[in-house]
């Protein structure tokens, strides 16, 4: 786990209140929905809250890039890289 | 004469205007006509069956497909969740059925007709086409306290009349442009998303926004009277979002009671008045009120009240046959009503009297609580049943929270336990099913 994905997992972690989780029992390319971690639609919504507080930028679903964005805690953690302001 | 038995046939869509925009993306903006080429073409290709379990998730491509199903003389099956199984459950009651989908793969051996690519360029059309008011057009199903789906059968002429009824009430005219973030399945997405739009040539937002910053762009898309169709839980993350919000012309909230604390934060942000809607899957929207402001309900017109007993029942024409509310409502008069609770939410706990609802209400206004629901245990012996509570509230802790509401209840009403989680089992629409809160109460007595 890169130090980044280390971080975006502890704000998960945190945001969503997942007290039983430690951050190395999230696997980075493991699905963080349905079977995986096991979040839901609401957990999202919760997450997206997180990111622009923290990360200072909104996260977006219209260009359908959501399921992709989401669907680790790798792809989320690349896609708070590439958005986040400096 | 009951409307909902006329063989009159209505039209499918308010006639096309020239220069319309109605159906609207961030990229394309359709009129009614070019919308109706679209449906004309698909109609064309659709399966040869009666029913269609219209699964789609993108409002437009949903809205397509039920209208071609509609041209196609078949009846649109709407399932109260996404699930695998509940959809392989409908599909088996209804085998003459197929699904249409623009992603969601469906349980196996049931046909798929994909509307992921739809056909956008086809030629306009401008002969709208007509509905036999009789026609069963939609069957919406609703998860019924026993576990299994339960049937509501819509005519063609009763879900066109609870648009109008709807747009009698809040003034929907072809200037209003509406963003919904409520799936179009459920029936107040069904109503306010998709009948208002084709009933009254409302303008319509054709994705399904979701996040607050998707939600944003959407109502800038829209600009001028665009009005917000959501439900607490989206109400919540736009107000805690920080965004600077477009101005609106107004904000509907439905689907779980919305707390007033709540609406006052959302009028401040929007900047306009937040008018709560009170339906029920059986008789669709049937009440409003502006959640700041008034404690009573008023009934849309051609909606009344009347007792039978205990139980207060809900009449409409346009209604095949009478509803009795789930609720427990205050009849203030044939056309007002306070709303109490949930008729099996009324609680009697050592002699004395609860709603589960106002309970609810209670809990989640306690400081730094941010979703909360008591949930009624299965009484195993004939004593005294306690309440538990499942609370998300992480800067709190379970003493402060009984200690707050301790101030608001009679003791017997305090739960116990109460289970500090970090989320509620919510489902699509937010609701909270039984079965989902006891398995979370089993895990939690596991960790004691």
């Amino acid at each position: 786990m890169t130090p980044m994905e280390c971080e975006v997992a502890e704000m998960i972690i945190e945001s969503l209140n997942l007290e039983d989780t430690q951050v190395e029992d999230i696997e980075p390319e493991a699905a963080l929905f349905g079977e995986g971690l096991g979040l839901d639609s609401i957990d999202a919504l919760e997450l997206s809250l997180a990111i622009s507080q923290r990360y200072g930028f909104q996260i977006k679903s219209d260009d359908s890039e959501n399921q992709r964005i989401f669907s680790s805690l790798k792809t989320l953690t690349q896609h708070i890289e590439a958005n986040r302001g400096n | 004469m009951s409307l909902n038995n006329s063989p009159l046939s209505l039209p499918l869509i308010l006639e096309s205007e020239p220069d319309e925009q109605w159906l609207i993306t961030r990229f394309e903006r359709l009129s009614r006509g070019q919308f109706l080429g679209v449906v004309s073409a698909v109609a064309q290709s659709l399966p040869d069956r009666q029913f269609a379990i219209n699964l789609c998730e993108d409002r437009r491509n949903f809205m397509v497909g039920f209208a071609a199903a509609l041209v196609r003389h078949q009846t649109v099956l709407m399932p109260s969740n996404r699930s695998v199984g509940t959809i392989a459950e409908i599909a088996a009651q209804y085998p003459d059925s197929y699904i249409l989908s623009d992603g969601l793969e469906g349980p196996e051996g049931v046909m798929q007709f994909d509307c992921t690519h739809l056909p956008w360029g086809s030629p306009v059309e401008t002969q709208v086409p007509m509905i036999a008011g009789d026609h069963v057009a939609a069957i919406v199903f609703t998860s019924g306290s026993t576990g299994r789906a339960v049937p509501n059968t819509k005519t063609w002429a009763s879900l066109v009349r609870g648009a109008e009824l709807a747009q009698q009430r809040f003034g929907f005219n072809q200037r209003t442009g509406i963003v919904a973030t409520v799936p179009p399945q459920h029936m107040y997405g069904l109503e306010t998303s998709v009948l208002v739009p084709l009933v009254t040539g409302a303008r319509v937002y054709g994705g399904r926004p979701f996040f607050p910053e998707d939600i944003r762009q959407a109502l800038a898309c829209m600009g001028q009277h665009s009005l917000l169709v959501t439900t607490p839980i989206h109400l919540r993350a736009c107000v805690t979002s920080g965004l600077v919000w477009p101005d609106i012309e107004s904000v509907i909230s439905a689907t779980a009671a919305l707390d007033e604390a709540l609406a006052q934060q959302a009028e401040a942000v929007f900047k306009t008045p937040v008018q709560e809607i009170y339906g029920c899957t059986e008789a669709g929207s049937l009440a409003s009120r502006q959640t700041t402001r008034d404690a009573i309900w008023k009934l849309y017109e051609g909606f009344r009240l009347y007792w039978q007993k205990e139980q207060v029942i809900l009449s409409a024409e346009h209604l095949a046959a009478d509803v009795p509310l789930s609720d427990v409502v205050d009849e203030v008069d044939q056309h007002h009503f306070r709303l109490l609770g949930r008729h099996q939410d009324m609680l009697n706990i050592a002699g004395k009297r609860a709603s589960l609802m106002d309970l609810n209400l209670k809990l989640n206004a306690v400081p730094g609580v941010e979703d909360a629901v008591f949930v009624v245990p299965d009484s195993k012996e004939r004593v005294v049943t306690r309440l538990a509570a499942l609370v998300v509230a992480p800067s709190r802790s379970e003493k402060q929270i009984i200690r707050d509401l301790s101030r608001q209840l009679d003791p017997v009403f305090l739960p116990r336990p109460l289970y500090q989680v970090e989320a509620l089992p919510r489902n699509e629409t937010g609701k909270l099913t039984r079965d989902a809160l006891m398995q979370l109460i089993e895990r939690k007595e596991g960790c004691a």
